[in-house]
């Protein structure tokens, strides 16, 4: 994003008191990530010092200083998912993406990510992929899902 | 022109109710109409149909089972079925019934009724109604609500929230889901009944960002009730926001879901002073759980005495169970409290899942102590769980089953602590990590004697020096994997 951008961006809300982690959320929705440069500026419009803006963007686990490859696939590491054996679904996307959580691949096509619970528990094991929850996955269904996602 | 219904929640998608509407969506003569879910997963993609009587049901649908639905073949009546027959529902009564964004169904089936007495009661009278109700938080921490309603209507101060705790981050429990996506009204009614009671004027439900067809919902309810004048007590209006988390566990913990609504980092604050005489931007602030509100609209309008009547002695009312793991028919439960374990997990539960032998079952969510085969005894009410040092918790009960290794879930659990704590408390942060390694190296074929004396000894500071439930808690399911299931953490 440009900088003229970025900075509608952050004056489209003008909100007293400046709410940090709501403009951070609302600069990934445009952006998909907060890019580490911005920083200064978000900070500079909200009326925060940087170390206020980097202390809640490095907190927040689904706040991002980088972009996700094409894909994003989070596996579910609840309770639930794991009494359903889902570890053995992120152990089998682990091996056919060939990355481990929190890597993407070199094609940039699958960022793996895991996640404690979306509450789709009574139809786990569960994957959410770009944001559509997949339910009662079986670890032999990765290779053709992935299929799916270029 | 046939209608049939379908649920538009999560789960019932994540199972492929998609597909079938999809499937169907140019099929002439049928009009598929999108509902909350019963909470009867196991049989999801559920299809339904009128019938004199009541609803006909196929479960587990697929697209080519069209021709037999049209054709009044195989279906099963609705109230035929013993998981859904077996509840008793007050809160979740209309779910698989009606369309989540009709408010006209809602007022139908009762809806607005609790507001519009509240409306015509003092907000003393309104507080006494939940006193004789004996309503106590669903959340986790089952504090008495009255008492938190009392002291935030007792403050003069020129602005107080209503806040919804809607961060459901215990791992195996999705009620609060259920509700946003399938019957919003109901939440916002419970919300405005609060700020009438309290005199707030702003309120917001902090949603987990792994929710987004919750928010949604939720943004379009709010829509539509602030159109229909709804959202105003005696004039005055009441603004309701939805603000999204970002995937903190602990900002489910009220103080740091406080500070994260601020829009700092999610830190827990030291108690007291409570939200509830110092809360949001330090005024008075009601934080309760989704669930909680969702259950105001019923004891107001059915009264406080009719809550009280069902349960047992210190837990009244109905409980709301998400009964899942290796079960056979995982799902959604709302009974009254005093129903044991073993009778939820069996009854319900239906037993386990074709091939499972069942091994331990945690009640209460991550945080949730673990009951071997012989502690099922015990029966579904806080006293009881209290006594045995458990916790209900938000209602999850997760049933493993015996190819799960022990060693390997009770590392998971402190892994999950290191990951999620805030950081404030030394022992939570450093200790969860300390316990994440101790396992890891028994894991590894690493480990020294002593190291479950140093497991239990770190345990013991957590659980004595944290300030919120994450560090108190979270050597609990540890503990008991090890008490159940001694054999299996002796690899040295």
């Amino acid at each position: 994003m440009s900088k003229p951008a970025l900075a509608v961006l952050l004056t489209r809300h003008p909100r007293k008191p400046p709410n940090i982690l709501q403009t951070l959320l609302e600069v990934q929705a445009s952006l998909g990530f907060v890019p580490a440069d911005a920083l200064p500026e978000i900070a500079r419009s909200l009326d925060v010092t940087e170390a206020d803006v980097a202390g809640v963007l490095s907190y927040y686990p689904d706040l991002r200083t980088a972009r996700t490859g094409r894909h994003l696939i989070r596996v579910c590491l609840g309770e639930s998912c794991m009494a359903n054996h889902g570890a053995k679904v992120l152990d089998r996307l682990r091996a056919h993406l060939k990355i481990e959580v929190g890597e993407t691949t070199r094609d940039g096509r699958v960022t793996l990510e895991r996640t404690y619970c979306v509450g789709t528990c009574p139809v786990g094991p569960s994957l959410v992929v770009d944001g559509d929850v997949i339910g009662r996955v079986r670890p032999d269904q990765i290779p053709a899902l992935l299929e799916e996602y270029q | 022109m046939t209608r049939l219904y379908l649920s538009n929640d999560t789960s019932a998608r994540a199972a492929g109710a998609d597909r079938l509407a999809q499937a169907w969506a140019h099929v002439p003569d049928v009009e598929l109409v999108r509902t909350s879910s019963r909470g009867a997963f196991f049989l999801e993609p559920l299809v339904e149909r009128d019938r004199p009587g009541g609803r006909m049901a196929w479960p587990n649908a697929k697209p080519e089972d069209l021709p037999n639905i049209l054709a009044w073949v195989g279906g099963t009546p609705v109230d035929d079925i013993p998981f859904l027959a077996d509840q008793r529902r007050a809160t979740f009564e209309n779910f698989g019934i009606t369309r989540p964004l009709s408010l006209e169904e809602y007022q139908r089936r009762g809806g607005l009724k609790g507001l519009e007495r509240a409306v015509s009661l003092a907000p003393d009278a309104i507080v006494q109604e939940l006193k004789r109700s004996q309503l106590r938080g669903r959340g986790g921490a089952a504090f008495p609500v009255w008492t938190k309603w009392q002291v935030a209507k007792d403050q003069a101060a020129e602005q107080k929230y209503v806040v919804a705790n809607a961060d459901e981050g215990d791992a195996g429990t999705y009620c609060d889901r259920m509700i946003m996506e399938g019957e919003p009204f109901r939440l916002i009614e419970g919300m405005l009944i609060c700020a009438k009671a309290i005199g707030a004027t702003r309120g917001y439900i902090y949603c987990r960002q792994e929710y987004p067809a919750a928010a949604q919902t939720l943004r379009e309810a709010l829509t539509i009730a602030e159109r229909a004048g709804l959202l105003a007590v005696e004039g005055i209006p009441v603004h309701l926001d939805v603000f999204l988390g970002a995937g903190s566990y602990v900002c489910g913990e009220e103080t740091a879901l406080l500070e994260s609504l601020e829009g700092r980092r999610g830190v827990v604050r030291a108690k007291p002073p409570y939200p509830a005489l110092s809360g949001l931007y330090e005024k008075p602030t009601i934080v309760s759980n989704v669930l909680t509100f969702a259950t105001v609209p019923s004891i107001l309008a059915r009264g406080g005495a009719w809550h009280a009547s069902l349960g047992t002695d210190q837990s009244r009312g109905t409980m709301t169970l998400q009964v899942g793991g290796r079960v056979k028919q995982p799902g959604l439960v709302e009974i009254p409290f005093g129903a044991t374990l073993a009778e939820v997990i069996e009854r319900f539960g239906g037993g386990m899942a074709p091939g499972a032998r069942f091994k331990a079952v945690q009640v209460g969510g991550p945080l949730g102590s673990l009951f071997p085969a012989s502690g099922l005894d015990i029966p579904i009410c806080y006293d009881a769980f209290a006594r045995a040092g458990a916790i209900l918790g938000h209602g999850g009960i997760v049933v493993y089953d015996d190819a799960t290794d022990m060693l390997d879930l009770a590392r998971h659990f402190m892994a999950f602590t290191a990951d999620e704590s805030c950081g404030k408390c030394t022992p939570c942060r450093i200790g969860s990590v300390r316990g994440r390694e101790i396992l890891e190296q028994l894991q590894a074929g690493r480990g020294r004697s002593g190291d479950l004396d140093l497991l239990a000894d770190l345990s013991e500071t957590m659980k004595a020096a944290s300030l919120c439930a994450l560090g108190q808690r979270a050597p609990y399911p540890v503990l008991t994997a090890i008490e159940h299931f001694p054999g299996e953490f002796r690899k040295n």
